[in-house]
């Protein structure tokens, strides 16, 4: 091992080789063997899997919502017609021509 | 879910030349990411063969010298595999692998609260006595990795990474997710800790 400053860009050639022998074991064909067969194994995820991962979650999700809705949907159904015309507006006739003045007064007088 | 697929890495590789690392070492590490991308498992298997026993390494580096060393590269590799897609080409695969290979072993130490412990054999903790040449060189190597796993985390890793990996500052700054500083930092006081540790064997070490 040498000294070095932290502004120093060379590598430690020494310490470099002691970890990677202190690091590594005599196993490593196999192991690489065996990561691989690991990858193999696992397969790779379709953007179809990511769906079908979610698929459940969003049918239960889908479901609750149609229950909710279910559960919630009279109180904001559309009024019924008789309600609508309760509601509506008295409709006023109106005389195309204003009557004579002797039309109104026996109206009046006759309780109309 | 489909498996390994076997499509364009046959293209990339050259028959004529029998050892695969011959056959494969001109591929850069960016096509094999892109074939692997399109579900070719032969182009990630090629990746595994030449960044497996790095990776192993630097996850042995963080948890120790034990099973869940491996299961952290295990689990890496098989979440790089999956993730592939979202590898950018136009970066370096290095240390795209090797953050997320450092993540796993991060995160299953974190899980496990594995502090893996080597004990020190007396004779090698005195530093005073001097069997032969072999038993010392792996007395040196011994004390060499419990000194490292002494270090800070990311000491451990940055130094194993720059010295030991051939990563530059910037590649090790990325897998760290720190400044360039900081890494020089990090590997600076990590050899000066190993150099006080290894005090004994320092005039013997080749």
């Amino acid at each position: 091992m040498t000294e070095q400053t932290p502004f120093a860009n060379e590598r430690d050639q020494s310490l470099g080789v002691e970890l990677r022998a202190a690091l590594d074991t005599a196993d490593t064909d196999v192991f690489i063997g065996r990561l691989k067969t690991a990858v193999a194994d696992a397969g790779v995820e379709t953007s179809w899997d990511v769906l079908a991962a979610w698929a459940p979650r969003g049918l239960v999700a889908a479901f609750a919502a149609a229950v909710l809705i279910w559960l919630i949907g009279p109180s904001s159904a559309p009024p019924a017609p008789a309600a609508l015309m309760a509601s509506a507006p008295i409709q006023i006739e109106v005389a195309p021509t204003l009557p004579e003045a002797v039309v109104i007064t026996v109206a009046v007088m006759e309780g109309r | 879910m489909p498996s390994v697929v076997r499509t364009g890495v046959e293209r990339v590789r050259t028959p004529q030349r029998s050892p695969q690392d011959e056959r494969t070492s001109q591929v850069e590490d960016s096509e094999l990411a892109r074939l692997a991308a399109k579900g070719d498992g032969d182009a990630f298997g090629i990746l595994v063969e030449r960044y497996g026993a790095s990776a192993r390494r630097v996850a042995r580096a963080i948890l120790g010298m034990d099973e869940d060393a491996d299961d952290a590269v295990q689990d890496g590799f098989i979440s790089a595999w999956r993730g592939i897609a979202r590898y950018d080409p136009t970066r370096p695969f290095r240390p795209w692998l090797t953050r997320i290979v450092a993540n796993s072993a991060l995160d299953l130490g974190r899980k496990r609260k594995v502090r893996h412990t080597v004990a020190i054999p007396e004779h090698a903790a005195s530093g005073t006595i001097r069997p032969d040449r072999a038993t010392d060189h792996s007395l040196f190597r011994e004390r060499l990795r419990v000194a490292l796993e002494e270090l800070p985390e990311r000491q451990r890793i940055a130094v194993t990474l720059f010295d030991a990996e051939g990563y530059s500052h910037a590649e090790v700054a990325e897998v760290l997710k720190v400044p360039e500083g900081t890494v020089r930092s990090y590997v600076f006081h990590a050899r000066r800790a190993l150099r006080r540790a290894l005090g004994a064997f320092k005039e013997d070490a080749p």
